[in-house]
């Protein structure tokens, strides 16, 4: 399942940062995707909203430290 | 009670004292009686109190029944009567005069002689650290980010910590949680590194940012005299002064808290080395900065109105554009709510609002093309002169905006701005100048050298600061070293500190805000 979800999520950030190269980890932060600022963030949260069909609230958004913590709220809401 | 006086040095040796030797379960209680204290002595007033309470009783009752709650109806309607009555007071105590002036404008519009008295700014200090603190208290426990405070007196206390009522920095509950109740024993390097950040804060303070001001003063408030070279020196010290103000009082605030054992998250990260406007405001402020992302710009991006607009804009102009759209007027939005909180005149809603606003959507809208045109001509854009100019027009375009925070009115501000380009370096050929003009602007060739050292060793320590921690680094020196650069500070400070005659060394330039 955890699989499905990343390949998923590499489509939306290559879609939302316009590079095709990104691969997304677990570990992979805003520090490692260049145009990742906080601008950007809440597009790239609505856009992944979308593609899974789920909300995630405020505190998610501001607190989630990682792709891999975003994946896990995403397991937990979409079950 | 300013950050730098005798009055404030004895209230906080007291503080220290008492908070070290009582038993440690009362830690707490001795802070927040000098939080009480530290309020009433500021404003001297029983509204004081009355406003403290106004904000302290519903946000504690509130929160505690928004804690159930949690992003349910029911809690968000508890959440919104909150933010009302906090948002409410700041704006009756604060804000009133803006409307009263807009009311004028408008008169004046309409060619009626109708005018409306401006209030007595009976604003406190304080007021609005602790509205915008019991705001994001109130909110993280929607969110449920954290709990509410059982004990009312130790939510008193989280509302009202002394150390950031003049100036910040904004905290956050779940931050400060721990630190604020808990229990503390005196640490002797720790407190020695409070103290060395206390000695530089109270450096940049009375040292560069006093001379500074005396300068920057004279010239705003005779502006007819001062045009060319004077006023563009003025418009290019002020970002200067009010960096080595603010700052200075920060790490006065930060030092004492570090004494405490209380960390509070930095509000400052080197602004001035940044590349962009939108870098700078990621550096400067950093707090406030926080809260707005966190409480308005966020929630306002990610509104179903925004996403809305979103998607009608992807239909009509493509993706790319539809991106930019809601994005902006969110960024508006927030821009002139930093210029309203900022003071609530018009020239704060100009100077450090729609002024920052316009560069920022402007760097998103030139980058790419600038980075064309300099590949296009062959200009290399990761080279350390490239840098160098764009660090050096973030400050300029910074310190442009400034002159409208920094003046009276905007027609003052544009008449500033039309005396600037007045062609008269020659009179610094003139022999007389040198004899006429310390007299005029206050400072003589002794300060202007004090002043430069003060720039240089201030700019050297912000090039270290780079590279990570300077009091780490300055701790594991030798003990000779250490002690002879604190007692070099500690000296510098007593002798060429600035306490001009008329000069109230201790406003603070933020403190109103």
């Amino acid at each position: 399942m955890k699989e499905e979800i990343y390949e998923r999520l590499n489509k939306v950030f290559r879609d939302i940062f316009d590079d095709e190269e990104i691969i997304v980890k677990p570990e992979t932060t805003a520090n490692d995707i260049e145009d990742w600022d906080s601008l950007e963030h809440i597009n790239l949260i609505v856009a992944i909203e979308q593609e899974f069909g789920m909300k995630f609230n405020m505190n998610e958004v501001t607190t989630m430290k990682n792709v891999g913590e975003m994946v896990d709220i995403i397991i937990a809401k979409t079950r | 009670m300013n950050l730098i006086s005798i009055a404030f040095l004895v209230f906080c040796a007291v503080t220290l004292i008492t908070y070290f030797i009582i038993p440690k379960k009362f830690q707490w209680i001795v802070l927040l009686l000098s939080s009480i204290i530290f309020l009433f002595y500021n404003n001297l007033s029983i509204f004081t109190v009355v406003q403290a309470l106004l904000v302290l009783i519903p946000s504690y009752f509130l929160g505690r029944k928004i804690e159930g709650n949690s992003n349910t109806k029911k809690g968000k309607r508890f959440l919104i009567l909150g933010i009302i009555i906090i948002v409410g007071q700041l704006i009756c105590y604060k804000y009133i005069n803006i409307f009263i002036e807009s009311a004028n404008l408008i008169c004046e519009l309409l060619h009626s002689d109708r005018k409306f008295a401006l209030i007595e700014n009976s604003a406190l200090i304080g007021i609005s650290y602790y509205s915008l603190i019991m705001i994001s208290y109130l909110i993280d426990i929607y969110r449920g980010t954290c709990k509410s405070q059982k004990n009312i007196f130790k939510c008193a206390l989280f509302m009202s910590y002394f150390p950031i009522l003049t100036s910040g920095p904004f905290i956050k509950y779940k931050d400060v949680e721990n630190d604020l109740y808990g229990e503390h024993k005196f640490n002797y390097d720790r407190a020695l590194k409070g103290f060395i950040r206390i000695l530089w804060g109270v450096f940049k303070i009375l040292v560069i940012s006093q001379r500074l001001g005396m300068y920057v003063d004279v010239v705003y408030s005779k502006l007819t005299i001062f045009s060319g070279i004077y006023t563009i020196l003025a418009v290019l010290a002020f970002p200067l002064q009010l960096y080595t103000n603010f700052s200075g009082s920060i790490d006065v605030i930060m030092g004492i808290s570090e004494i405490l054992g209380i960390k509070l998250p930095e509000n400052f990260n080197l602004p001035f080395f940044s590349k962009t406007i939108t870098e700078f405001w990621r550096r400067w402020h950093i707090t406030l900065g926080v809260w707005l992302k966190d409480y308005i710009f966020y929630p306002l991006l990610k509104s179903d109105d925004m996403q809305e607009l979103n998607k009608k804009c992807k239909k009509k102009f493509g993706k790319k554009v539809a991106k930019k759209i809601p994005l902006y007027a969110s960024m508006l939005v927030m821009w002139i709510i930093i210029g309203v909180w900022h003071g609530g005149a018009y020239t704060y809603i100009i100077g450090s609002g729609i002024l920052q606003f316009i560069f920022m959507v402007l760097e998103d809208l030139l980058a790419p093309v600038a980075t064309k045109v300099n590949s296009k001509l062959g200009i290399k854009e990761d080279v350390f002169s490239y840098k160098l100019y764009q660090v050096i027009r973030t400050y300029l375009l910074f310190a442009f905006a400034m002159i409208f925070f920094r003046a009276e009115s905007i027609e003052q501000a544009l008449f500033i701005i039309a005396h600037c380009f007045v062609w008269n370096l020659n009179i610094m050929l003139d022999e007389e100048f040198y004899y006429v003009m310390p007299k005029i602007i206050g400072l003589d060739r002794y300060d202007v050298r004090v002043l430069i050292i003060a720039l240089v060793v201030l700019f050297i320590v912000q090039l270290l600061a780079r590279k990570g921690d300077v009091r780490e680094k300055f701790l594991k020196q030798n003990i000779v070293f250490r002690w002879g650069v604190l007692y070099a500070l500690m000296f510098a400070i007593i002798i060429f500190g600035c306490y001009g005659e008329g000069y109230d060394a201790t406003a603070f330039i933020y403190r109103e805000f």
